[in-house]
């Protein structure tokens, strides 16, 4: 999942205005605790995942994604949602059932778990959503200046970069021992093997990614980074993200009315 | 321009010292080509020059040094580096930002200099650097050759007089070297002071206004004109059998099917042939040697090894060795001998250790951890590491990058001594004088093999 250079409507937003969007979809997601306003919450963000015109792959993994967790959430809220009341709609061990029965208190799903584990799945897929969106339609150099500009700090935005900058490189490499390891008659097999093979990955990962640091050291400091310095980078706040940050703002008072000051 | 005087240094907690009584001047403009084997000291001496000894590495220096009459030790590294510029080998680990145009301002940004000067020194360097068609693209998909052009870019753009080269070609095909000797002699014309320090140098003679030749720390040579090239003598060979040991037909293979890597290749080799695969960067050098390793399917053609059709990978996993180009991507035990015998053990094979730790001259250093060894000796480590699995076919992947003239030697020691043992030895190579080593070269160019010539 990366950056994908197209021209929709999320991409023109300031990286500030999507950081601060995305905290404010965070908080909603919290606050807002009805089925309903939940699943709209979702529905929006899902369009909003279209407009960012995803390749197909990228859908696919997240239906596959989304699928996953959905069943997983539903199946287990609905075996260990312990709030009354509780309607069981399938039992499958009743409470009077022998020693494993009086320690369980009877194993059921019940109704109210399912639709518990519906509202927490709309809660789960949101945040991925979102994350999604704003990986996709904004350029990681504008997301860590967008970072910078609300005062996290030179080094750790370099930092931040660096990583950004490395990681293909270690995936590349990652790929390349594991076909050396194999070619060199390593066979993976089981728990024991996998745990074996992992240390054999991971140590010349590790020893390859430090000497990569070292001279990386070496290379910004004859180029003279010291942490001091001019930025030419802009970000640019256009009449739309005032729209979007009024809209957002507006949701979450509303939000926040309905949830806390209501009654 | 730089004078140095008496200059020792030693590193931290080390016996001896790295440098000895260097004396050198080094005029305004002049091209200076610093020569010598692995551990000589070269590199420790452009760190001299552009303050990292004793700014970052701490140790005993003695002597002195003049750069326009500034001594870097007075000064930090940040203001050296608006007089000396130095780009490193690796172009991978001096690029830092997403953009190419980021990045070629990343230096300038550093000097804190104004915005505007900042956007114009970027848009001059992208300019005269021949960057302007890439200037918005994402660095990490660049070629090798970019990569170094950009890093030197970035470094042009902080304005300096003095650029020092830190082996700036290891990692580059002829085509990345062709241009960066371009770049150079550019650098030159506009009156900068160069010094590079370069295992193959021969395509920087013309250009080279002195020759410093460095062992042991010590300066033994200075010559105004330097033009003996080294040759590693070849055994010559008869063929012994005329056995198949590979054989491709009308093979096609791309990664996407619009666009083929390999055209319609047809090639035939014998058991005992040593075979050099030349070619520049993308034209399917390292796609061939997969292919014939098994890691890759072809997408039409035929392709036979050791009379197996079409093999799978683990049909070849110890009879065919294969080595990439990187030798750390490829050790990963504890020790020299135990990474030698790594292979054999999967496999189940018994194997004379002797033999192999002998090859290298490895015996004093059998119990070391294969990561403190030189780059030099990880190379050959990784090479021995195939080797004990006893494949009788080896594919070696550039296997001559960064090695110097002592190591280049034991490696083709090995690769004749494996040929004599009648196995097929096929090595990739964008180095052209390395191919006189070999029986036979095949030139690919675009994916087609463009001459087969076999040296009697």
């Amino acid at each position: 999942m990366r950056y994908i250079s197209r021209a929709t409507f999320f991409h023109h937003l300031d990286s500030r205005t999507k950081i601060l969007m995305s905290l404010a979809c965070a908080c909603l997601i919290v606050i807002l605790n009805t089925s309903f306003s939940l699943f709209g919450l979702f529905m929006i963000l899902l369009a909003a995942f279209f407009s960012v015109k995803p390749p197909l792959s990228y859908i696919k993994i997240t239906t596959y994604l989304m699928g996953m967790a959905i069943v997983a959430t539903v199946i287990s809220q609905g075996f260990f949602y312990y709030f009354e009341p509780r309607t069981p709609i399938l039992t499958i061990l009743p409470k009077d059932a022998g020693l494993i029965g009086k320690l369980t208190g009877g194993i059921s799903i019940c109704r109210e778990g399912l639709v518990y584990g519906v509202v927490q799945s709309m809660r789960l897929f949101s945040a991925t959503l979102l994350s999604m969106i704003i990986v996709m339609s904004t350029h990681p150099s504008d997301l860590i200046l967008g970072l910078k500009r609300f005062g996290v700090p030179e080094k750790i935005g370099f930092m931040l970069t660096v990583s950004i900058r490395f990681l293909p490189v270690l995936a590349e490499e990652a790929k390349r021992i594991l076909v050396a390891q194999r070619l060199r008659g390593l066979r993976i097999k089981g728990l024991r093997g996998s745990i074996r093979g992992f240390r054999f990955l991971i140590e010349p990962l590790i020893i390859d990614s430090l000497r990569k640091a070292r001279r990386i050291a070496l290379a910004a400091e004859v180029r003279g980074y010291t942490g001091k310095r001019t930025e030419i980078k802009k970000l640019h706040f256009f009449w739309m993200d005032w729209v979007v940050l009024s809209i957002v703002f507006f949701v979450i008072i509303v939000a926040v009315k309905n949830r806390f000051f209501y009654e | 321009m730089i004078i140095v005087k008496d200059l020792t240094y030693s590193y931290p907690e080390a016996d001896y010292p790295t440098l000895e009584g260097i004396n050198l001047d080094i005029r305004e403009g002049e091209f200076v080509l610093l020569i010598g084997p692995t551990g000589s000291g070269k590199s420790t001496f452009l760190y001299c020059l552009n303050g990292l000894i004793p700014h970052v590495f701490a140790g005993d220096i003695r002597g002195d040094i003049r750069i326009n009459g500034i001594s870097p030790q007075e000064i930090t590294v940040a203001e050296i580096s608006r007089i000396v510029g130095t780009v490193f080998q690796s172009p991978e680990t001096q690029i830092f930002m997403l953009k190419v145009e980021d990045d070629v301002a990343f230096g300038c940004e550093n000097l804190s200099l104004p915005k505007e000067e900042v956007i114009k020194r970027r848009d001059m360097a992208l300019k005269e650097m021949g960057l302007l068609h890439v200037r918005n693209a994402e660095t990490f998909n660049l070629s090798g050759g970019m990569k170094q052009r950009l890093a030197i870019s970035s470094i042009y753009a902080m304005g300096p007089n003095i650029f020092l080269f830190d082996e700036p070609t290891t990692d580059l095909d002829s085509k990345g070297r062709g241009e960066l000797l371009g770049i150079i002699r550019k650098l030159k014309e506009k009156g900068n002071t160069i010094l590079l320090v370069e295992h193959q140098y021969e395509d920087f003679l013309p250009v080279t206004d002195r020759v410093i030749i460095l062992e042991n720390g010590k300066i033994i040579n200075e010559t105004k004109s330097f033009h003996s090239i080294r040759t590693v003598s070849r055994e010559r060979r008869c063929f012994k059998g005329y056995s198949s040991e590979i054989d491709i037909q009308d093979l096609t293979f791309g990664y996407r099917k619009e666009k083929p890597i390999l055209k319609d290749i047809n090639l035939n080799i014998r058991r005992g042939e040593l075979i050099a695969v030349c070619g520049e960067n993308g034209s399917g050098k390292t796609t061939l040697l997969k292919i014939m390793a098994g890691l890759l399917k072809p997408d039409k053609g035929r392709f036979a090894l050791l009379g197996f059709n079409n093999p799978a990978i683990e049909e070849l996993i110890g009879r065919v060795g294969f080595l990439f180009q990187n030798p750390d991507e490829q050790l990963f035990a504890n020790s020299v001998e135990e990474e030698i015998m790594f292979g054999p053990l999967q496999l189940k094979k018994k194997v004379d250790k002797e033999k192999y730790l002998k090859l290298a001259n490895f015996n004093t250093v059998q119990k070391k951890h294969p990561q403190t060894l030189s780059r030099g000796q990880r190379q050959l480590l990784a090479i021995l590491s195939i080797l004990a699995m006893e494949p009788q076919v080896i594919i070696l992947d550039e296997p001559t990058t960064g090695l110097d003239y002592n190591n280049l030697c034991s490696l083709f020691k090995i690769l004749n001594t494996l040929v004599n043992e009648n196995k097929t030895v096929i090595f990739s190579t964008h180095h052209m004088g390395v191919k006189e080593f070999a029986d036979r070269a095949i030139l690919l160019e675009d994916g087609r093999i463009v001459s087969d010539e076999i040296y009697k």
